[in-house]
């Protein structure tokens, strides 16, 4: 087992290293310059002069450089925000997104996996159309029309919680509840077909047979072998979650690090670019690794090869 | 047992991510305000965007600041200025009560200070020629600068060779700066010395640009091997020092010398300015607390606003920007106001290059440029098609903003003519014309004009268009290397003189995204420069502007340009302004 995840640590390695690299040929391949963009007067024996300041004429020795900084947590300027560090905007912004993140997927399993239970248990009748109804409404809405509905309603309405900002206790549910929304629906779908699955085995009727109580049938035999394709979706889950509230961002006024991905590419704000890839690759790799050992731990399949 | 201790501690996680992410508790502010975009820069030399500049004016103090309500430029930090009789020396003195927000007086050498990093190499941004372009010696220094930076360029990096200019440039510079027109005397006296006569100099010291810089940030000057360079020969500080709660080196966080303080500053959140105690008017401010609250999508600003979370909205591009129009203008709502401010919305034409990606341009012929510019109707798009309660324009310089500026007659909407101008320019009916090349930036009701206008020039003169709309930082850099034959323009008045308009199509502006080169504007230009005689300076411009729209035609002018902002009815001293200024000390907020 502690073989398996040094080699899945090491494969985790790997993988950030070449998505680094990819990221920065790119970055470096992209027409304009991220000091140009904002100057229209600045004489060019300035413009280099920033840019041999800044390595951004030194693809190689900024490779390099980035790196050795990323290692540290230190991922150097934003172009775009001068007044600011990557390190910094890293920090403040993902926080945010972390504590978004986990309380929706918290959310998402902690609804999503009930209702697909309950669904699969009342296969064909009005809990299962209403719990699918659900779930595909959950997909198929955007989060930008459920976020304004919860905003209206919610917010300006019933005057429950604040409308828009970060600071206080009262900015998180309507986000983190909005962000969920489609991570409960596909939670929902994954139990239901896995408990459907399961439901037809042969262990289950073996347990029937041997009298075992329904409810432990359920919940001790069938629901942990259902959990499992759950558990798969989580890591990734969690990564999209925490680094791709874009638009709830957006709608909450949530200051996370989803704004970063989008508007560091279109300022051309090259440090900014290659911290936010970096630290969603590393948060892939990482939750997916955690994933892993805990499915070892769960799943005696794999634990036993 | 694994299941509740992995629940725990996801729970425990996101709990102390919560408490850690949502940071200190605060009150709320007596005023709260949006700034959908959040801060670029609090760094008054490299600031553009009206959002920052908005902050950097309350927090910090210039020499002169624009007063809303009397809609003039007032005395600030320094009492009304001595100017010589030719007009060129202003004597500042700056006021006995004039307090940095750590008590400290405010002296003329702060300014300087500020003025000297607004030109340095590096640090100046779009708006250094206000200095430049003014102030004796200005020029000469810059120009001294960049041919030092440039110099180095060629040396190894770390050669002695190098080390030893940029010793011998560091102990020079000083000297060097002694030849600019800005001196200090004991009685804390400000003199300058201009290039020429500027009768709305006061008008530019309201700027941010230039605004005075507390000597606490030479302790974040960047320096190596006892140089106060960089390697690469240029001034610089760490960009942190605006941070109000930054130490380094002694340094303490920012100190400002404006109405207010920043008390705090979270990226992309809020900024928290507090009533500078120092401040003369500090017992008589009634906001003692306002916050600059970012949420980026004004939708949300607005329910945030009608909440009542949010007492002021300087901006309110909503989904429904034209129902709140509607419910402004007819007084419906008390609460909205939609003015016309100091900017015109216009088009450029591309003037100078002959031939673009293989296609020949019509445009150089400024005959073509003319036929296009009066086949717009312009009375039309402003009512149907934008809908903002804009003034239909037909000049660049917006009328009646400048106080003695007599505009000339405006373009006419005159189709026939316009024909007749591109038959005689060899394009009858549009024959031979090119599909005409339109760049604009994607976003608000820009598309919907550029189609309004491909119809009205389809239709009038037989032209075909196609439209590029391209997200606004690829916009700008086409439009900078004028990869277009029509683009979207727009501009807002930085002072009140016919200048910050007629200045954008001339030959060497850094801004004429045009290409426009005339010999006849450029002298109109030049004469006025040189004049201390208002009337007849301004007599001077109008002929320029004369000239610009009907014999050279580099653009179509549109509209004046409007602004939708909301005030809470309980908040008083806000006044609505073509500038978009607010001074937050004049608020009085009764909830």
């Amino acid at each position: 087992m502690i073989r398996t995840a040094i080699n899945r640590l090491l494969l985790g390695i790997v993988t950030v290293a070449c998505v680094y690299t990819v990221t920065f040929v790119m970055v470096m391949i992209v027409p304009g310059n991220p000091f140009a963009a904002g100057e229209r007067n600045m004489p060019s024996e300035v413009l280099s002069a920033l840019e041999a300041r800044y390595d951004v004429n030194n693809p190689v020795r900024y490779f390099g450089q980035f790196l050795a900084g990323a290692v540290r947590f230190d991922f150097g300027p934003s172009f775009q925000y001068r007044d600011w560090t990557c390190t910094q905007i890293i920090a403040q912004s993902l926080t945010v997104s972390a504590t978004l993140g986990f309380l929706a997927i918290l959310i998402a399993v902690a609804v999503g996996v009930p209702i697909g239970v309950f669904s699969a248990m009342n296969r064909g009748k009005w809990f299962d159309h209403a719990a699918l109804g659900f779930a595909l409404l959950g997909v198929s809405l955007p989060t930008f029309v459920t976020g304004s509905f919860l905003l209206i309603v919610c917010g300006v309405f019933l005057k429950w919680f604040p409308v828009g900002g970060w600071g206080t206790l009262g900015h998180i549910p309507l986000p983190a509840i909005t962000l969920s929304l489609p991570f409960i629906a596909y939670v929902a779908r994954l139990t239901r077909a896995g408990m459907l699955d399961a439901l037809s085995g042969d262990f289950v009727r073996t347990a029937i047979a041997k009298g075992a109580p329904h409810r432990e049938i359920i919940w001790k035999h069938v629901f942990r072998v259902a959990f499992l394709p759950v558990l798969s979706y989580i890591g990734p889950a969690a990564a999209q979650a925490m680094t791709g509230s874009f638009v709830v961002e957006k709608v909450f006024g949530v200051p996370g690090i989803g704004q970063h991905f989008v508007n560091s590419a279109l300022n051309l704000d090259r440090g900014l670019i290659l911290s936010t890839v970096l630290v969603f690759a590393v948060m892939l790799v990482v939750f997916n690794m955690v994933v892993d050992v805990v499915y070892m731990y769960v799943d005696p399949r794999v634990r036993n090869g | 047992m694994f299941r509740g201790v992995l629940a725990t501690c996801l729970i425990l996680a996101t709990l102390v991510l919560g408490a850690y992410s949502l940071g200190t508790r605060r009150e709320r502010a007596d005023l709260a305000y949006v700034n959908a975009s959040g801060i670029g820069t609090l760094d008054p030399a490299a600031m553009t965007w009206k959002q920052d500049i908005r902050v950097a004016l309350n927090v910090w103090e210039g020499l002169a600041a624009y007063d809303p309500t009397a809609g003039e430029v007032a005395p600030a930090a320094a009492t009304t200025p001595e100017v010589s009789a030719d007009g060129l020396t202003y004597r500042f003195a700056i006021r006995s009560d004039a307090r940095w927000s750590n008590g400290e007086a405010v002296t003329a050498e702060d300014f300087i200070r500020g003025w000297r990093r607004a030109i340095e190499p590096g640090t100046a941004g779009d708006y250094a020629f206000f200095i430049l372009d003014y102030i004796a010696g200005a020029r000469e220094y810059y120009s001294w600068r960049n041919a030092f930076v440039a110099s180095l360029s060629a040396l190894p990096h770390d050669s002695a060779e190098r080390t030893r200019l940029l010793k011998a440039h560091a102990g020079e510079m000083d000297r060097r700066f002694q030849r600019v027109g800005l001196s200090a005397s004991r009685e804390n006296v400000l003199t300058v010395q201009l290039v020429r006569p500027c009768p709305y100099f006061l008008d530019l010291c309201t700027f941010a640009t230039m605004l005075p810089i507390h000597a606490s940030i030479e302790q974040l000057r960047a320096s190596q091997n006892g140089i106060n360079l960089t390697n690469e020969g240029l001034v610089a500080y760490d960009p942190q020092w605006t941070k109000p709660n930054y130490r380094r080196n002694g340094y303490t966080g920012v100190v400002t010398n404006g109405a207010y303080a920043v008390e705090s500053w979270s990226f992309k959140r809020f900024l928290r300015m507090r009533v500078n105690s120092f401040h003369r008017d500090a017992e008589t401010i009634e906001c003692q607390t306002v916050d600059m609250v970012v949420i980026g999508d004004l939708n949300s600003a607005m329910l945030a606003y009608e909440r009542g979370d949010l007492d002021f909205l300087p901006e309110t591009e909503t989904a429904y920007v034209h129902e709140l129009v509607r419910l402004a203008t007819t007084g419906e709502r008390k609460d909205l106001h939609n003015f016309d401010v100091f900017g015109t919305y216009f088009y450029l034409f591309n003037c100078i290059d002959a031939e673009l990606q293989g296609v020949a341009n019509p445009f150089v012929d400024a005959r073509v440029r003319r036929a296009f510019a009066i086949s717009v109707d312009r009375a039309l798009i402003a009512e149907c098609v934008t809908g903002r309660g804009e003034q239909p324009m037909g000049n660049i310089v917006p009328t009646g903003m400048i106080e003695g500026y007599a505009p000339p007659p405006p373009l006419q909407y005159d189709p026939a003519e316009a024909r007749r101008l591109l038959a005689e320019a060899g394009f009858p009916g549009g024959d031979g014309l090119p599909p005409i090349d339109l760049l604009y930036n994607t976003g608000f009701h820009h598309e919907r004009v550029c189609d309004a206008m491909a119809e009205m020039w389809r239709v009038e003169l037989g032209a075909t268009v196609r439209l590029r709309g391209r997200e606004v930082k690829t916009f700008s850099e086409d439009r900078r290397a004028r990869r277009f034959m029509i683009a979207r323009a727009g501009w807002y008045g930085d002072y009140a003189d016919p200048t910050t308009y007629l200045d954008l199509f001339a030959s060497e502006n850094g801004h004429n995204d045009s290409g426009h080169r005339d010999a006849r504007f450029e002298e109109l230009l030049n004469q006025a420069r040189g004049l201390n005689d208002g009337r007849a300076r301004l007599k001077l411009l109008r002929r320029a502007e004369a000239r610009l729209l009907h014999e050279t035609t580099p653009l179509i002018p549109l509209f004046q340009q409007t602004q939708l902002i909301a005030i809470k009815p309980y908040v008083q001293g806000l006044i609505p302004n073509a500038r978009l200024i607010f001074p937050f000390h004049r608020a009085r907020v009764n909830r």
